[in-house]
């Protein structure tokens, strides 16, 4: 059997994507608890990998509560970004005008400092969860606007015109040709904007977080912060973790919806 | 030269892990340094922006204690993200400032942390109300939103004896803004700082003390890295020397002293800092306690305080207290 046969099976191609960032795991790992017990750093300054792990099974009730919360707070504000982003885009791309006049306010909306404007917006609308919501819509939209308004106006033009030639209305060449033109952006778009959503809530958390009866990670790392900075850390890797699993979560969901448009996602990474 | 796949991938490996070793390294040796007049240069890292809570700090400075005993001190302002364990024991700073609570909390972190002098002896930690709330004790804390700084181990006693259950409680932001606007709102603070600051506004606060509860930690305590002590004890006994000096100098007189800090601190005015000073003293002489025990501290209340730690769970092991601090650089005078 020739090697490359040997790729051709289910095995070998797992351990040839599994394996590679499995050992830089392990690597990395091992070179951390060595350093750390090496030179003896004290764990307020750098906890080993080891001491991290028993943090996190320690406060294992609180984390998956946390996590929990925060997934929630960030799945709320990304749903309404897409709805409102959709919207948005939907609006712009009526007529060239529009965008012109709207999409300077719609990258401010990027380039606002959120940790600024947080506590404004606590001081409008109070400390809890719709707080935080708002400043994970605010940090998720733009991404959202952006490429949909790009995939509802780059519709291919020659269909434009066999929609026009059988009088279709403005309605039918909106829904039938221009917002199906746009999904994959949306997508695409989607997974950009899941990842700020979970710093968003974490950021939101900071300011407006509620200690009762239930409280994010964001809560939870600041709390821990200065005491425990072992547990600090592993809420930082379950908000890294709950990050890369929303993106999952909607690169599955890509896979499903491209499917049925006929469109083949490539994934560099593999 | 011919690598295949494996060798760079070990290679990126190898790399991976010497940065990391190279970066780990690193920080500066304290006190290496003399200035030009032969003085030893030392760095003080306060736990807040300058204020009388540091007083007897910048006495010492200002009446010219540090220098007579050869030290040029550099006093380093703090604020809410500063962490002074975590300052004196990368080595960027020689001494600091925090309360008993947070060496003992350092030391479960493998910190080597010890607690030199503790110039407030009643900590004036508090939970300031309105008086219109009704609220006068805190078993009365009900019904109302508090403002706390979540991982304190304060918000864990009083949590833990029950006092904050029917209480909403939001993380502690800084500043009075939302005291004064809102009715139904109660916040942490230093009765010797937030409610002097509120009153000042036209509000009426009323400060519930959290030493009543029986959690009272030593506060504004000055520390430095157990190796300092081991390595140079001479220049330990110095700084704390010259700092119980300034202390008890501040405290008979502060009005020099205040002009200074009010130099370092352009936030804070003359009346909250005369007050502020004012409601100090008593938490510093406590109890009619005579002025040349400044600074002391007693094995039972850091065993009293371990033990409420243990209690709230936020030590997880026993700690031997004696290891936390020392009161072997006080002067004389204080035993």
């Amino acid at each position: 059997m020739s090697l490359s046969d040997c790729e051709d099976l289910d095995v070998s191609k797992l351990a040839k994507n599994v394996l590679p960032p499995l050992l830089l795991l392990v690597a990395f790992l091992s070179t951390w608890e060595s350093v750390v017990w090496l030179l003896k750093i004290p764990a307020i300054t750098l906890p080993p990998p080891s001491r991290i792990a028993l943090a996190a099974y320690k406060n294992a009730d609180e984390l998956v509560i946390a996590t929990g919360y925060t997934a929630l707070a960030s799945t709320c504000g990304l749903l309404c970004s897409v709805v409102i982003g959709v919207v948005m885009a939907a609006i712009f791309s009526q007529a060239a005008i529009i965008r012109r006049s709207f999409f300077p306010y719609a990258i401010f909306l990027q380039t606002v400092p959120i940790v600024a404007v947080a506590p404004l917006l606590l001081h409008w609308f109070g400390n809890g969860f719709q707080t935080i919501v708002m400043i994970v819509i605010i940090i998720s939209l733009f991404p959202i606007i952006v490429n949909v308004t790009y995939g509802m106006v780059s519709v291919d033009r020659q269909l434009v015109n066999l929609f026009q030639l059988n009088r279709a209305s403005r309605w039918q060449i909106f829904f039938k040709l221009q917002l199906p033109n746009s999904v994959p952006l949306l997508i695409s778009a989607t997974k950009t904007s899941a990842g700020l959503a979970v710093i968003g809530a974490i950021v939101g958390e900071f300011f407006a977080g509620l200690s009762t009866p239930l409280s994010g990670l964001g809560y939870f790392i600041m709390k821990s912060l200065e005491y425990k900075i072992d547990a600090m850390m592993a809420a930082v890797i379950a908000s890294a973790l709950l990050g890369n699993a929303m993106f999952t979560v909607i690169s599955f969901i890509e896979s499903k919806i491209l499917a049925r448009f006929g469109q083949v996602q490539s994934n560099v990474f593999q | 030269m011919y690598f295949n796949n494996t060798s760079r991938y070990l290679f990126f490996l190898a790399t991976v892990a010497i940065s990391m070793l190279l970066t780990s390294c690193g920080g500066r040796q304290p006190n290496d340094d003399n200035n030009e007049n032969g003085l030893t240069k030392i760095r003080l890292q306060i736990n807040w922006f300058p204020e009388h809570e540091h007083g007897g700090f910048y006495a010492a400075k200002a009446k010219g204690y540090f220098a007579e005993e050869g030290l040029d001190v550099e006093i380093i302002p703090g604020g809410p993200k500063v962490n002074g364990v975590q300052e004196v024991v990368s080595r960027r700073v020689d001494f600091a400032i925090a309360n008993a609570d947070q060496i003992l909390l350092g030391r479960a972190q493998q910190a080597n942390v010890v607690g030199l002098m503790s110039p407030i002896q009643d900590s004036p930690r508090c939970i300031m109300v309105h008086k219109s709330s009704g609220i006068s004790k805190f078993e009365e804390l009900k019904g109302i939103t508090i403002s706390l700084s979540g991982g304190k181990p304060f918000v864990a006693y009083l949590t833990k004896k029950g006092f904050l259950q029917d209480a909403q409680l939001v993380p502690f932001l800084g500043g009075i803004r939302r005291f004064l606007e809102e009715k139904d709102f109660a916040q942490q603070g230093y009765v010797f700082s937030e409610p002097i600051q509120a009153t000042t506004h036209g509000s009426d606060p009323v400060a519930l003390m959290v030493s009543d509860t029986g959690f009272n930690p030593y506060t504004g305590l000055l520390f430095t890295h157990g190796d300092t002590i081991r390595d140079n004890p001479e220049l330990v006994e110095k700084v704390v020397r010259a700092s119980v000096r300034g202390w008890k100098d501040f405290l008979a007189d502060p009005s020099e002293t205040n002009k200074v800090i009010l130099q370092v601190n352009e936030d804070l005015d003359e009346v909250t800092l005369t007050k502020g000073v004012a409601a100090l003293v008593p938490l510093c002489l406590p109890n009619d306690m005579p002025a040349d025990q400044i600074g002391k501290m007693t094995i039972e209340r850091w065993q009293q305080l371990h033990d409420q730690l243990i209690e709230i769970e936020m030590l997880e092991e026993s700690l031997d207290v004696k290891n936390a601090f020392t009161i072997d650089f006080l002067p004389p005078a204080t035993p």
